[in-house]
């Protein structure tokens, strides 16, 4: 049953590439792209508790990593896309490793420190990052004698977001996830449960930054450039803030929130121009303040209110 | 009981700056044992407390779980190793309802790694079932059965503090220390904890415990140490350690009367 | 060796910049244990009022004396600050919420700061007069622009004041007091409330303060802030999340690695933006205290 429904979203998600069309389709690309981020940032943040800044920095590594390896050193598509990933993990532990020594948010500087030192190296990269101007002119290469263009590639986001989903929702129901949620309410009481915190954080840091790798990997094809700014830190203030307004800890809640506040510019910018930011803002202060569980913790409260005789 | 036994405590000393909390303190805990630690506000109890749970690392001396020191340990591990402990501020993991409270718990027997859980592996819905199960037993024999998916921030105090007591034993503890266990609760209530620790010991768990109620102790320890400026002035029975004229002397003034009331024989 | 010389003022006064951003963090931090990411855009914020008061380019254009736009720097921040922390800190704290709750919220503030600016003020880099004019200036060997001096001077005289706060008054007994623990102090009859209100009313003071000083040298820009974070929280890494002291000696350290990597390193100059993070890494991983570490409550 449950894999009938899964089934049923992909084929619905991917038929939707096949109707779209010209700028609609780009636009249903990224927000993939943001949705996948959104998942895996929302476990890291949401469920684990752990304040990073450097989700984007990792989806650079990806995107940056597996153009250079396959397009600039020429290795084989394969191995030039494990080899990127692989580079988001280990770097990622490394990053990880020292920064979750200590309580506190040493983990958000050491994270915020890294992402800023990304981008210096990407600009000042020369040829092989393309400095400032970023890498263009590359193309997907054949996957086993496939040709993924068009709406295809769309689908193959629509596959990256549905992995991306059943990984993370596969940790969140196991008693890892559970070890997530005790460590962010209290991770004094959780070692005193015997839970080796330090472990848990720095494994799901770990795997949420390369999840963030794969996504930046799937991204470089999405307009066949990449550029500095992308992976700056103005994104990553925009997927936390999708995370706190679609409702933090939930998959659904993250999802919500990505296409909320990825469409809402295309609406908004005509008629405010560039105050939709100030909107956001606001949005986030009164989330906090008010709706600390955000639009699914809303809409939770509106299906109660709706089918009470339903509840379990 | 002529095994070794399970806790041993030797020469333990902490000090905080200049000031001496806990000085050259050595004493036992048997398996199946009560063993409580009592003493006037600021002999050290807390701090003894916090040394044997790994919380505080001592200056001096060591500590041994069934002959391994565990000392200078991090928590985790001293938990991994069967010793849970409970909190005196009851400490739920807010947000998490009481039976997932209650797993948290059992992680130290837990074998899933990530790439179990990722790859699916049948032992690890196994080992979930089972824990579970476990966890509802022990939800039953706390009494919380009516709040099984209850948010825990809902509980009462009594209630939240039967259910540090639910958690920690989800471990399958060989040891567990409880802190002040009684304070806070009503006389109904520590009547219902009395039975259940006797339970707990009798299942061969070695109970530590640190409390100042003495009505609620003296019946319930099998032997108490008694601490003063942090050192041990008495270690017996019940019956023994309120006749000692040091253990007199150290509460004159503070709760002679409760030690007199408490007695088991009075 | 005149070109060392004049590094070191340089250096100086970019590190003073950095060491009251450092502040600004700092008197928040203490008492709250709340990072305040928002103090960036406050001390842009504090740059436009600045130039509004001192020329006709930007509201009120009011060309007054520098020492009232001081004034107005102050007096409108600490509002600010203070309103910040009225309608969106103290509810969370009053409610119990995670430490993590205010520290978000401060980033969405953060946003509505500076888009705000951009509405206000536009996206264009406004000018600011400096209070001495353009003219050079040497004391003994050490030569440099007027507003460099400047810069080192107020930030010296400012630190004084926030150290005689912290060390003389009841008041700096307090917030030390509240840092230490705030449950104990609670008890001990000091507001809670009240210290919070005036930790964010003085560290947006002090953060507008640095954004004025500082926008001479690289005029009034709505994108001026988040670097201004950056670097006082690197700033307050290497000095210690703990002192007054720390936080200028860290602003210093900063600077003058900044300046006298950039000149005398043979690397490209893009690369040299990496020594703040560079150093900010090597901090958290070998020194994660700071130099200069707090008092510990016993």
């Amino acid at each position: 049953m449950r894999a009938l429904l899964w089934l049923a979203s992909i084929i619905a998600a991917s038929l939707l590439a096949f109707m779209l069309g010209g700028y609609a389709t780009d636009v249903y690309r990224k927000m993939l792209v943001w949705i996948a981020l959104a998942l895996s940032y929302n476990f890291l943040f949401g469920v684990a508790g752990q304040i990073a800044f450097s989700q984007f920095a990792f989806a650079g590594v990806g995107a940056y990593g597996v153009v250079i390896l396959a397009h600039k050193l020429g290795l084989p598509f394969g191995v030039a896309l494990a080899g990127a990933i692989a580079l988001c993990s280990l770097l990622a532990f490394i990053v990880a490793v020292p920064s979750t020594r200590l309580e506190g948010f040493y983990l958000a500087l050491a994270t915020l420190a890294f992402a800023q030192l990304f981008l210096v190296v990407v600009n000042e990269g020369g040829d092989l990052t393309g400095g400032t101007g970023g890498i263009a002119g590359y193309r997907l290469p054949d996957v086993f004698g496939y040709t993924l263009r068009g709406p295809w590639y769309t689908v193959v986001l629509v596959l990256l977001v549905a992995l991306t989903l059943h990984i993370l929702l596969r940790l969140e129901r196991s008693s890892f996830g559970r070890a997530c949620r005790a460590i962010k309410d209290n991770p004094a009481v959780a070692a005193a449960m015997g839970i080796d915190v330090r472990r848990t954080k720095v494994i799901t840091f770990t795997l949420t930054s390369t999840l963030a790798g794969l996504a930046g990997a799937a991204y470089a094809y999405v307009d066949n450039v990449i550029n500095p700014p992308v992976f700056g830190l103005d994104n990553i203030f925009l997927l936390l803030f999708m995370i706190i307004v679609g409702g933090m800890g939930r998959p659904a809640g993250a999802m919500l929130g990505a296409v909320l506040l990825y469409l809402a510019p295309f609406v908004l910018e005509p008629i405010v121009g560039h105050a939709y930011l100030v909107l956001f803002g606001v949005l986030v202060v009164l989330a906090i303040l008010f709706q600390p569980k955000g639009l699914i913790g809303l809409i939770d409260r509106l299906v109660d209110r709706l089918g009470p005789e339903q509840r379990a | 009981m002529t095994t070794a036994p399970l806790i041993k405590v030797e020469g333990l000393t902490k000090r905080f700056g200049g000031l001496v909390a806990v000085e050259d303190l050595s004493f036992d805990v048997e398996s199946g044992e009560i063993l409580a630690l009592i003493g006037p506000n600021g002999a050290g109890k807390t701090t003894t407390f916090n040394l044997i749970a790994g919380v505080l690392v001592p200056s001096a001396g060591h500590i041994a779980l069934d002959g391994q020191r565990i000392d200078g340990m991090p928590v985790h591990r001293i938990a991994g190793l069967g010793m849970m402990r409970t909190f005196q501020h009851n400490m739920p993991f807010a947000g998490m309802s009481l039976t997932a409270n209650v797993l948290i718990g059992s992680h130290r027997k837990l074998r899933a790694s990530v790439l179990d859980i990722l790859a699916g592996r049948s032992f690890v819905r196994d080992e979930e079932t089972q824990a579970r199960q476990r966890a509802g037993e022990l939800i039953d024999f706390v009494g919380l059965n009516a709040y099984r998916g209850a948010d825990v921030t809902t509980l009462s105090f009594g209630e939240g503090r039967l259910l540090e007591i639910a958690r920690a034993l989800a471990g399958s503890p060989r040891v567990i220390l409880l802190d002040e266990p009684a304070a806070g609760l009503t006389t109904a209530e520590i009547s219902r904890l009395s039975a259940m620790i006797r339970r707990i010991a009798a299942d061969g768990v070695s109970v530590l415990l640190v409390e100042h109620d003495m009505h609620f102790l003296l019946p319930l320890a099998h032997r108490v140490v008694v601490l003063n400026f942090g050192r041990k002035i008495a270690e017996g029975g019940s019956r023994d350690i309120v006749r000692d004229p040091a253990v007199k002397e150290a509460y004159l003034g503070e709760a002679a009367g409760a030690l007199r009331e408490g007695a088991p024989d009075a | 060796m005149d070109d060392f010389l004049e590094l070191t003022v340089s250096a100086m006064a970019s590190g003073c910049i950095y060491g009251l951003m450092a502040l600004a963090y700092l008197i928040v931090l203490r008492p709250t244990s709340i990072i305040n990411f928002a103090i960036g855009e406050w001390s842009a914020t504090g740059a436009f009022v600045g130039v509004g008061m001192l020329s006709t380019l930007a509201w009120p254009r009011f060309e007054g004396p520098y020492i009232l736009a001081i004034v107005a720097v102050v007096v409108v921040l600490g509002l600010l600050g203070w309103a910040v922390e009225r309608l969106t800190v103290r509810p969370l704290i009053r409610r119990g919420a995670a430490v993590t709750s205010p520290i978000l919220a401060l980033l969405g503030v953060l946003v509505i700061f500076r888009e705000s600016l951009t509405l206000i003020y536009g996206a264009d880099p406004l000018p600011s007069p400096p209070p001495f004019g353009f003219k050079r200036i040497e004391i003994g060997a050490f030569a440099g622009a007027s507003q460099q001096f400047f810069i080192i001077a107020v930030t010296l005289s400012l630190f004084a004041l926030v150290w005689l706060f912290f060390e003389r008054t009841v008041w700096g007994r307090a917030f030390e007091a509240v840092a230490l623990n705030r449950r104990a102090a609670a008890l001990m009859g000091i507001n809670l409330g009240r210290v919070t209100a005036l930790a964010f009313a003085g560290g947006a003071a002090v953060a507008g303060l640095a954004g004025l000083l500082m926008s001479p040298m690289t005029s009034a820009h709505y994108m001026m802030g988040l670097p201004l974070a950056i670097q006082g929280f690197t700033a307050l890494v290497i000095g210690g999340v703990g002192r007054v002291e720390g936080a200028l000696l860290g602003g210093l350290i900063l600077a003058f690695v900044e300046q006298l990597g950039a000149r005398y390193l043979p690397i490209p100059s893009g690369l040299t933006l990496a020594f703040p993070f560079a150093l900010l890494i090597l901090f958290l991983l070998l020194r994660p205290t700071g130099l200069i570490a707090p008092r510990e409550a016993r």
